[in-house]
């Protein structure tokens, strides 16, 4: 049973089980109702049980002690996870699938002020675009990175806050309706893929050809794995940072004019595509 | 592939944000403190574990209140970090001169199979210190503690064979209230340690 073991939470957390529990549990009764298409599904389930895995089970342990490893699971928090989950197009399903009350509550909400502003601001192009950048950075600041890793409030802070700024980016640049009430053209979908991937490549770089440790603190708390010194750890983190971006742009880029030459074709059914 | 869509320019908000994440990681650059050992005030969990000493005897954080701690992982048959570490610290204590009273070393072993009270306290005597105390427990025990302070040490996956634990440098320092204040390492000199764990005794 040593796999199971895996599985086991490193650090458990409350909020990581109610979150991907009750997302689980409205999907499963949401496909009842709406019965989304099989790929759909599989997005939705490859995306949410990647989340799950990378914050939830033993590899946090490794994300917490070794530098790429960390980067791996930011990879997945804020680029690929939230990437499949926004392409299953899971919102139809979940409120499907949630009890009604919930439902009447999450649709009052929406169309309360004091939320559609802030909702608003954050789906502009250009504050989604900086945010999403700008965290990237802002986490591997040295002295902010150094306090993220040892303070177990700020590490949770922090992967929140990669998950979420990836919903919020991937969500308006793969959604090809209005994301509360802005409606973004292709192009600007396609532009916003664009700009994401100098700031990626800058910060990346910088830590490659660093030549000192930017990181001390994993030589400090101990490496996860044996065998990689502290620079071969940083460079491989950097190299995960520089190359991935482009790669998650260039697939969504794929994905956005792929669907758009599906509508062009095929206004009618259109909305079957990705 | 990343260059092409680097030259594009179909929005001006990539330079914005390159130039706002550049400058970041810039500022960052300087902004380490210099001459003190990092300082972890209010970031790391206070002090609080129950293992046992070099003695045999039950110990829990509440036997060394009063006293500045200087806490390390570690194991006796390490070859490399641990008697370096453990030299310097050392010469802290000497350098603390009066003031060692009042500060105390524990040496957590991270070979818990291995590191009963005997072999503790026959590796300490190695080192010309008084104020020092070597702790063991179940590994479970140890984990709980190296995990609460953020050290990669994991119960159930021990790496065996000699040398061949995997630990770091980190030097956890807790005031005479218990309260995590300090974290050194093997860069910090040995000077400035002694200084800064001088501002931490109550005068």
């Amino acid at each position: 049973m040593e796999w199971f073991y895996w599985l086991v939470p490193w650090e458990e957390s409350i909020l990581v089980v109610a979150a991907t529990g009750s997302a689980a549990l409205f999907f499963l009764r949401g496909c009842a109702l709406v019965r989304p298409s099989l790929h759909r599904k599989l997005c939705f389930w490859g995306g949410l049980s990647l989340v799950y895995l990378v914050s939830h089970t033993q590899l946090d342990y490794y994300s917490e002690h070794q530098f790429f490893i960390h980067r791996l699971q930011h990879l997945a928090l804020h680029h690929l996870g939230p990437f499949l989950i926004v392409l299953s197009r899971p919102c139809p399903v979940l409120l499907a699938g949630m009890p009604s009350r919930m439902r009447q509550a999450f649709h009052l909400m929406a169309g309360w002020k004091p939320i559609q502003y802030p909702a608003q601001a954050l789906c502009n192009p250009v504050v989604a675009v900086v945010l999403f950048s700008m965290l990237i950075g802002f986490w591997l600041l040295p002295s902010i990175h150094f306090t993220a890793m040892i303070d177990w409030r700020l590490y949770r802070v922090m992967n929140w806050s990669m998950f979420l700024s990836g919903l919020i980016f991937w969500g308006l640049v793969l959604t090809p309706g209005p994301v509360f009430a802005v409606k973004l053209s292709p192009g600007s979908r396609i532009g916003m893929m664009l700009a994401i991937i100098p700031p990626q490549i800058v910060i990346g770089a910088i830590i490659f050809f660093t030549s000192h440790e930017l990181y001390p603190i994993y030589t400090i708390c101990g490496r996860a794995i044996g065998g990689i010194n502290a620079l071969a750890d940083q460079q491989i983190g950097g190299i995960i940072l520089w190359i991935h971006g482009a790669m998650m742009s260039a697939v969504g880029i794929l994905i956005v004019i792929l669907m758009e030459l599906m509508l062009a074709e095929y206004p009618k059914h259109g909305q079957k595509v990705a | 592939m990343g260059k092409n869509f680097a030259g594009s320019r179909n929005f001006g908000y990539d330079r914005l944000a390159a130039g706002l994440v550049i400058a970041l990681a810039m500022s960052a650059c300087n902004s380490t403190e210099q001459g003190h050992v990092k300082e972890v005030t209010g970031h790391l969990p206070d002090l609080s574990f129950s293992l046992s000493s070099d003695e045999g005897q039950p110990v829990t954080a509440k036997t060394y209140e009063g006293k500045v701690l200087l806490m390390y992982f570690g194991f006796t048959h390490c070859r490399e970090e641990c008697p370096i570490s453990m030299a310097r610290l050392t010469r802290v204590m000497h350098l603390l001169g009066e003031d060692a009273d009042r500060a105390h070393i524990l040496f957590v072993t991270v070979d818990p199979t291995r590191d009963g009270p005997r072999e503790l306290r026959r590796y300490l005597a190695q080192f010309d210190l008084e104020q020092a105390t070597g702790l063991t427990g179940t590994p479970d025990e140890i984990g709980g503690l190296a995990k609460r302070y953020r050290n990669a040490f994991r119960p159930h996956f021990p790496a065996g064979g000699e040398g061949g634990i995997m630990h770091g440098d980190a030097v956890y320092i807790f005031d005479t209230q218990g309260r995590a204040r300090l974290l050194a390492t093997s860069g910090d000199p040995e000077e400035t340690l002694a200084e800064d764990l001088r501002d931490l005794l109550p005068s």
